[in-house]
Formats: C-alpha cells, sequence, structure tokens
C-alpha cells in the first residue's frame, strides 16, 4: 500500500479519536466559569476544529488537502 | 485582596484555622498567577500573528505564484499527508494533557502518570516529526526562497516553543512526584496545561495556512 494511504488512515482515525475526547473534555469543562475554564473551553474546541481540518484534509474535501 | 486577608487575620487572631489563611491567600495569588500567565499567552499570539500576517502578506502579494518558482522550477507543496499524522499526534497531546490535569485534580495519580508520559511522549514524537520533515521537505533552505523562510521560521519558532513545553512537562512531572503540588493547589499544572494546549491551536493555524491554503 502506498505511504501516504497509509498515513492517511492513521491521520483520519487519530483525529476522529481525538476530536471525540476533546469533546467530551469540552463537555466537562462546560460547567465551569473561572478563567482557566473559559481558556481551556476556547483552546480545546479550537483543537477540535483542528482534528476537523485534518479530516477534511484527508478526505480531500479541501481545495489542496488531497495534495 | 487585602479585605479577604484582613478577614482570616480576625479569624487567625481567634486561634484557628491558618491553613483556611494560607488557602484564601493562595486563591487570591494565583487568580493574579492566572491572569498574568494568560496575558503571556496573549503576547505569544502577538508574536505569532506578526510572522503569520507576514507570511500572508508575502504569499498574496509579493510571490506571484504560490510555491514560488526558484531557479526556474516550481517548488513542490508540502508533505499534507504526513503533516496531517504529525499534526494529530499533537493534538493528541493536548488531550491527554487535559486528562492529565483532571485526573490530577480528582486524586488519581495514576492515571495522571500515564496521561502525562503520553503528553510527554507525543510532544516529543511531534518534534521528531518535524526534525523529519526538515529534513525531506524539499522547498530550498531557511534563506533560500521566501516559502522556505517563512515556513523554517513559523515552524521552527513553533517547534521551539513545543521543545520547552516538553521540557515545562517534565519539569511539571518531576514536582509532581515530589509532592509539590496537592488537589488543592495545582496552580503550575493549570498553567502546564493552558500553555500546552496553546501549542496545540497555534499549531492549528499553521497547519492550514502551510499545509491546506
Amino acid at each position: 500500500m502506498d505511504l501516504a494511504v497509509i498515513e492517511k488512515v492513521v491521520a483520519t482515525l487519530g483525529a476522529i479519536v481525538v476530536f471525540v475526547f476533546a469533546l467530551i473534555g469540552l463537555r466537562g469543562e462546560w460547567p465551569k466559569n473561572g478563567l482557566d475554564d473559559i481558556v481551556t473551553k476556547l483552546l480545546l474546541g479550537l483543537m477540535a476544529f483542528g482534528c476537523l481540518l485534518v479530516l477534511l484534509a484527508t478526505a480531500g474535501l479541501l481545495p489542496r488537502g488531497g495534495a | 485582596m487585602s479585605v479577604s486577608i484582613a478577614k482570616q487575620g480576625y479569624s487567625l487572631g481567634h486561634g484557628h484555622d491558618e491553613d483556611a489563611h494560607e488557602q484564601v491567600i493562595y486563591q487570591e495569588t494565583r487568580d493574579m498567577r492566572l491572569l498574568g500567565f494568560v496575558l503571556f499567552l496573549c503576547s505569544d499570539v502577538v508574536l505569532f500573528s506578526a510572522f503569520i500576517f507576514a507570511y500572508i502578506y508575502l504569499r498574496t502579494t509579493v510571490a506571484p505564484s504560490w510555491p514560488p518558482i526558484v531557479g526556474g522550477h516550481q517548488l513542490p507543496r508540502l508533505d499534507t499527508a504526513f503533516a496531517a499524522v504529525n499534526s494529530v499526534v499533537l493534538f493528541g497531546s493536548g488531550v491527554t494533557m487535559h486528562y492529565a490535569l483532571e485526573n490530577f485534580k480528582h486524586a488519581n495519580l495514576r492515571r495522571y502518570n500515564v496521561f502525562m508520559g503520553f503528553t510527554i511522549l507525543l510532544g516529543a514524537m511531534f518534534l521528531g516529526g518535524q526534525g523529519y520533515e526538515y529534513a525531506h521537505a524539499q522547498i530550498g533552505g531557511w534563506s533560500g526562497n521566501i516559502f522556505g523562510a517563512s515556513f523554517f521560521t513559523l515552524t521552527g519558532m513553533h517547534g521551539f516553543h513545543v521543545f520547552a513545553g516538553v521540557i515545562y512537562l517534565l519539569v511539571l512531572w518531576y514536582q509532581t512526584q515530589r509532592g509539590v503540588y496537592t488537589q488543592e493547589r495545582y496552580f503550575g499544572l493549570t498553567a502546564g496545561t493552558l500553555y500546552w494546549h496553546f501549542v496545540d491551536v497555534i499549531w492549528v493555524g499553521l497547519f492550514f495556512l502551510f499545509y491546506l491554503w
């Protein structure tokens, strides 16, 4: 199998796992309102967004993602 | 702050609860340290933003094509598939760091150690991946062209932050083993977690700019 295909499969599976656990972590943080909690929520949310970017890129759904 | 300390001083004057007094002082200094740390992260955002906007400017206005043409040949695009794996490694470390802190808060030290160990390992793996990419990226060197200059400057600066973060986490781990932090007082771990999340999120931007745009 082509190395790039293996990398895409690994990245896809990893991104799904990380995305799910990031959302679970975000859900746990949601009721908290301290400054550190708010920053954590923001950063966890952006990290989950990063996972979505990886998923879109590996699926070739972004204009140059599949290069 | 002075009001709370004064109140606590009144309590001390009545002969009990010295620990509570210390806890009040800790809580108040913690809030200030936290604000200072968040401001530090904001200053780092400004630093990265300056370089990112310079890259966007170079790419959109200076270079007629992207990747730029050097010596009559257009430079190849970076390896998106490999970068996607490396990105997942870094994002994964952010999640394990979050769960390390949560487990420490709940006094589950065994799980804390496992998650912290994975965080450090994944951070080191990301650095290794970046080193591999540096060795194999065929975009010229740091000073060869604007693509290489932008790429190595921004990802190098980020890599330095990751490297510093790995050292920071190792120190935090050592301190935890020495009993520096307790379930009531763990500001260092909170700051370390925020820093690590920040480093992850900066990579989201760099991943998009260099590999997907």
